[in-house]
């Protein structure tokens, strides 16, 4: 582990990343836009899955326009949060904060996943939009209500690694 | 199916708690200048650890027998202030003139101003 940690720090990369000003302050701005991104657009698709607007908004066109911006952010946050740590691996891979936020990262992409897996495996015909809202409502509530809470303490956790020491 | 009014009421009352448990969490931000006491101390002693680089360097300072975190500039903030590879090494005797932390038990403090052998580097130039 701690052999990990000294290679990923003695990296050029990584280098760059503890020394440049608006190298870090750009990568810093893609990771807030991947969030943004991310937690914009399942925020509302979660909520439609708990059952809000239900009638009024048709759950597979809203996963349509959804599923895909939050994936996109997902992936920029990644490649940008793979680049911040680089900054300084030690102190992330030591902080307790961090690993939380990371666990719950891999819940929350690793549920989303699962859903899409029972979508994919239920229904035989129709896109993965339209698969999905086919999927019983107790299952969508249950997969809404755990993506709400786990990106949000996701969310929480990292903002929170900043404010501790 | 539409929510009951419980899981509605449930819902509202998680969302409430996540949000007051995150403007709960007390404010001990490196960033800014809200957690320090809002005036400055000086402390001199001898540099033990320098881990330097965004978003901002921590140095650890003996001064005296007592442990001190000193929080310095990002990389390019401690260029422009003159500071030179090595200027913040292990070693090093340097005055620090900056804010402690509110909790002076904390031992820690953010750095405007470095004296290293009689000439200052001006990390914050417009801040007393």
């Amino acid at each position: 582990m701690q052999a990990l940690v000294d290679l990923l720090a003695g990296l050029p990369l990584a280098e760059w990343m503890r020394v440049s000003r608006w190298g870090y302050a750009g990568v810093n701005t893609l990771h807030v836009i991947g969030l943004a991104l991310l937690f914009g657009a399942i925020v509302p698709l979660d909520l439609r899955l708990l059952g809000l607007w239900r009638g009024r908004v048709p759950l597979a066109a809203l996963a349509r326009a959804l599923v895909p911006v939050a994936a996109g952010g997902l992936a920029l946050a990644l490649v940008s949060g793979a680049l911040l740590f680089l900054s300084a691996p030690a102190d992330y891979a030591g902080a307790p904060l961090f690993l939380a936020k990371i666990g719950l990262v891999l819940l929350g992409a690793g549920s989303a996943l699962v859903t899409h897996r029972a979508a994919a495996k239920g229904a035989a015909e129709g896109d993965m939009a339209d698969r999905l809202a086919l999927l019983p409502p107790a299952r969508l509530r249950l997969a809404g209500a755990l993506s709400l809470v786990v990106w949000t303490a996701a969310l929480v956790c990292g903002r929170m690694l900043a404010f501790t020491d | 199916m539409t929510l009951t009014r419980t899981t509605r009421r449930n819902l509202t009352a998680a969302l409430c708690l996540g949000v007051a448990a995150t403007l709960a969490v007390p404010a001990l931000a490196h960033h800014g200048w809200r957690w320090t006491s809002g005036k400055n101390i000086e402390l001199t002693g001898v540099i033990r650890e320098a881990r330097l680089g965004n978003p901002h360097g921590v140095l650890t300072v003996d001064a005296e027998g007592e442990s001190w975190q000193v929080e310095v500039g990002q990389p390019w903030r401690n260029a422009r202030a003159g500071l030179k590879d090595g200027d913040l090494a292990p070693g090093v005797e340097a005055t620090f003139i900056g804010e402690p932390s509110a909790n002076i038990e904390d031992r820690l403090m953010k750095a405007e101003r470095i004296v290293i052998s009689g000439r200052t580097y001006d990390l914050y130039p417009g801040r007393d």
